[in-house]
């Protein structure tokens, strides 16, 4: 008996030790197989502000759309519930914001509304199943640029819910099977803004 | 004296199944140093797992009262967690603002939070699955909706 429980320690003792510290070998191979590309297709929405003033604040958040899609219904607050934004003015003085949209959505493409004055351009523009709109202020030293991308399939989505709110779920889910796209980017003075999909989980400019 | 070393061996092998298992879920750290005034620094080290074990030994009425006050955002702090264990390593929030700088990102499987002022600094990091844990055992005390 005693020398058959000598031999069985050592068999024993690796086998705890393997069970023990499997879990912790399998995290650190996560951990090194990580990289600034995410796995399995996920998508990021980077949002980045950086300021030039003497504070030189920067902004930086990174959240992908998964979680974002996940987490939303969760939060019972105010306007938002189930991952719904309830506005109520989605017949704005009169004017249909679904019915617009959807004239919108089946027209060509083209540019839609050019706006130039000593202050500023304006254009709105349907390309590629997106809207673009360029605002060029003139105003300041700088002269500002605001370009802003909207695809239409995130609008429809967001439009999908009941009347007089917007699901932002939808809009998140159809963000996602985007491909990689600036969406915002504010140049002036002060600041600039970016609002960006891709696949990378960290901020790599 | 074999007696003796068998007892040893029982005991060591005890300890050290016991120091595994409870290091093995995670260190919950805070660190808060204050540089100013009169110089706080509040370091604390406390393995995970106690968490969720002392809350089975909080009164009934303590778990109810909590539950109760955290009711509200405890199924987004439950999302969250449980969502965040998929991304073990992510950058999230990173704002800096002159010499003020806050820093959220996961490591590990960890939740980190960096907050840097001139005269303090707060380090705290947990386990998501802490967190995840926390709560679910708060949750089943949060009154029915």
């Amino acid at each position: 008996m005693r020398s058959r429980t000598r031999h069985l320690l050592p068999v024993v003792a690796f086998l705890a030790a393997s069970f023990l510290y499997a879990p912790l070998g399998v995290q650190a191979q996560t951990s090194a197989t990580q990289s600034s590309t995410s796995a399995h297709g996920e998508r990021w929405l980077h949002v980045r502000v950086i300021s030039t003033n003497s504070k030189g604040e920067t902004v930086r958040v990174n959240v992908p759309l998964e979680l974002a899609e996940k987490v939303l219904p969760a939060i019972d607050h105010d306007r938002l519930h189930n991952g719904k934004v309830r506005i109520g003015c989605m017949d704005c003085d009169g004017v249909d914001v679904r019915t617009l949209f959807e004239a919108v959505r089946t027209t060509k493409d083209g540019e839609y509304v050019t706006v130039q004055s000593n202050d500023a351009d304006i254009s709105v523009t349907k390309k590629d199943g997106q809207l673009l709109v360029h605002v060029h202020d003139k105003n300041k030293p700088k002269h500002s640029q605001v370009e802003v991308k909207v695809p239409m399939k995130v609008v429809e989505a967001l439009l999908s819910g009941s009347k007089d709110e917007l699901d932002i779920v939808a809009g998140l889910h159809a963000l996602a099977s985007q491909g990689d796209v600036e969406l915002v980017s504010v140049k002036d003075d002060d600041n600039t803004i970016r609002v960006w999909l891709d696949s990378k989980n960290v901020t790599t400019d | 004296m074999v007696l003796l070393a068998k007892i040893a061996l029982g005991f060591g092998a005890t300890v050290v199944l016991a120091g595994a298992y409870t290091f093995r879920e995670g260190v919950l750290r805070v660190d808060v140093d204050e540089t100013r005034g009169q110089g706080h620094h509040v370091h604390v080290w406390m393995p995970a797992a106690i968490v969720p074990m002392a809350m089975h030994f909080v009164p009934r009425d303590r778990m109810h009262d909590a539950g109760e006050r955290a009711a509200d955002f405890m199924p987004l702090v439950h999302a969250v967690a449980k969502e965040l264990q998929k991304y073990p390593e992510a950058e999230l929030v990173e704002v800096h603002d002159g010499l003020q700088s806050v820093r959220i990102r996961t490591h590990n499987g960890h939740l980190l939070i960096d907050a840097e002022e001139p005269g303090q600094k707060v380090h705290v990091s947990c386990p998501l699955a802490t967190i995840d844990d926390v709560s679910r055992e708060l949750a089943t005390f949060a009154p029915a909706s």
